[in-house]
């Protein structure tokens, strides 16, 4: 019995009435014949409900501990321990090559460079920007533009930008990566597609002269 | 001559003449098609890739039996890793990552040098392990009985002040990062190489190849693009100040 409610009439009246033989009103009896058909149709539903659990469990097992091969073989994603070793991020394959429609630039984020250090782009055509992680969590961003993407170690993030004017752009970090984050930047420097043709594929990953 | 004869005894039917040519065409053309959709060479710094499977072999090394195999180093590389010549690198604390993975390179001919090749040839993997382990168990305690070159002092005292502010602060400007946010605040670390006893004349060398690209094993190519952002001078003072030890003894030029 609540004590808090002991002092209130009504609730003496309550505790009265509970005390009583007929304790519920007529209106709350339910039939005999009724109640264990509902019981029936709940324990039915709770079976059903079970053994679709149990159906779930045993057809698509929990697949966390198999290792990230199932993770690793997507079209977007690729395995950070071996980017030096194939696929598209091998060292020669980085920096600005020109394909049909337009540039696409592969970089790689790591602990504390994007590498290429210096990438060299074309104006008034659409770049593709291609990266991905070599270790943890970065965030590519390009001073001047609106663009902002998360680098994550596995997988292959796409961004797409257009310069119309020359110019140098700075590319910083801007995900906490470790203790030298705050040095973590890159340059950009957009240059004329006339200028951008004449620059060897050394020229376009290294300007550090300029 | 039996290729001969194996014609001559077909000479009857042409197709077997024309068949083996028609082959060899074929073949032929597949490689020159493969090669061109290829494009440029795919140039690979290191054939080591930091696996389970890789950090498991190179952390398996026995220290005892390394201790044997290592007696063959003691001329260069000193009984106790620190060399007497500062062209030498000291290996005693080096991480045994590191170790192993250079004897790799050297194997593979990643990364060239007339001494280190042949040595590294004669090792299997588990021999690396093993010299590996050894290394890394050797203390950086000095030992006045030991001819070692470090450290050396400095050919000119300003070089601390660059060098400091580089170690430990790098440069946002030109996106250097600091040699401390990977190679420790002191310079000892696990998985990169200890700076903090390092030799000063092999770590020029070394920051040198790294800018040149005579030197291209690392992977992602981590240290040539820091090394192709410094000065001549700064690899200068880099190089002398942690050779004298300045990482060494600590924080002693932290906001100068």
């Amino acid at each position: 019995m609540c004590r808090y409610d002991s002092g209130s009439e009504e609730s003496s009246q309550r505790v009265s009435n509970s005390n009583s033989k007929n304790t519920l009103p007529d209106h709350e009896h339910i039939p005999a014949e009724s109640g264990s058909r509902a019981r029936k149709r709940i324990r039915v539903l709770l079976i059903s409900v079970a053994l679709i659990c149990v159906w779930v469990t045993v057809r698509f097992p929990y697949e966390a501990e198999s290792g990230l091969e199932h993770l690793l073989n997507g079209p977007n994603q690729v395995n950070p321990q071996t980017l030096h070793l194939r696929g598209e991020f091998v060292e020669s394959n980085l920096g600005a090559a020109e394909e049909s429609g337009g540039v696409v630039v592969r970089m790689i984020a790591e602990q504390y460079l994007f590498v290429p250090h210096c990438v060299v782009v074309p104006t008034g055509v659409p770049i593709r920007v291609r990266m991905t992680s070599a270790d943890v969590v970065h965030m590519l961003t390009i001073s001047g533009t609106n663009d902002e993407v998360k680098v994550v170690p596995g997988y292959i993030v796409e961004t797409h930008v257009q310069f119309d004017r020359e110019g140098e752009h700075q590319m910083p970090c801007r995900e906490f990566c470790g203790p030298g984050h705050y040095t973590m930047r890159s340059r950009l420097i957009a240059v004329s597609l006339e200028q951008f043709r004449k620059l060897s594929p050394e020229e376009r990953v290294n300007c550090a002269s300029r | 001559m039996p290729h001969g004869r194996w014609l001559t005894r077909n000479s009857g039917a042409l197709q077997w003449r024309i068949g083996p040519a028609f082959v060899v065409l074929v073949i032929a053309g597949v490689v020159v098609m493969g090669s061109d959709a290829a494009g440029p060479p795919v140039r690979i710094p290191s054939n080591v890739a930091w696996t389970a499977e890789t950090i498991a072999m190179a952390s398996s090394g026995d220290a005892f039996r390394g201790s044997l195999i290592g007696r063959r180093c003691d001329r260069c590389h000193g009984r106790e890793g620190f060399s007497s010549s500062p062209a030498v690198p000291n290996l005693a604390s080096m991480d045994r990552l590191v170790i192993w993975k250079q004897l790799e390179d050297f194997r593979a001919g990643k990364r060239s040098s007339h001494v280190m090749q042949p040595i590294a040839n004669s090792l299997s993997l588990q021999d690396s392990a093993d010299v590996a382990a050894y290394y890394w168990m050797m203390p950086i305690f000095s030992d006045p009985q030991d001819d070692r070159a470090f450290p050396q002092p400095m050919s000119d005292p300003r070089h601390e002040a660059v060098a400091g502010r580089l170690i430990n602060g790098g440069d946002g400007s030109r996106g250097l990062p600091p040699c401390q946010a990977c190679h420790g605040p002191i310079g000892i670390v696990i998985g990169a190489p200890s700076l903090a006893t390092q030799n000063a004349n092999y770590l020029l060398e070394q920051l040198d190849g790294f800018a040149s690209g005579s030197r291209a094993n690392d992977i992602n190519m981590r240290m040539r693009g820091i090394a192709a952002q410094l000065t001549e001078d700064e690899r200068h003072a880099l190089a002398e100040s942690y050779g004298a030890g300045v990482a060494e003894s600590g924080f002693r030029y932290a906001g100068r």
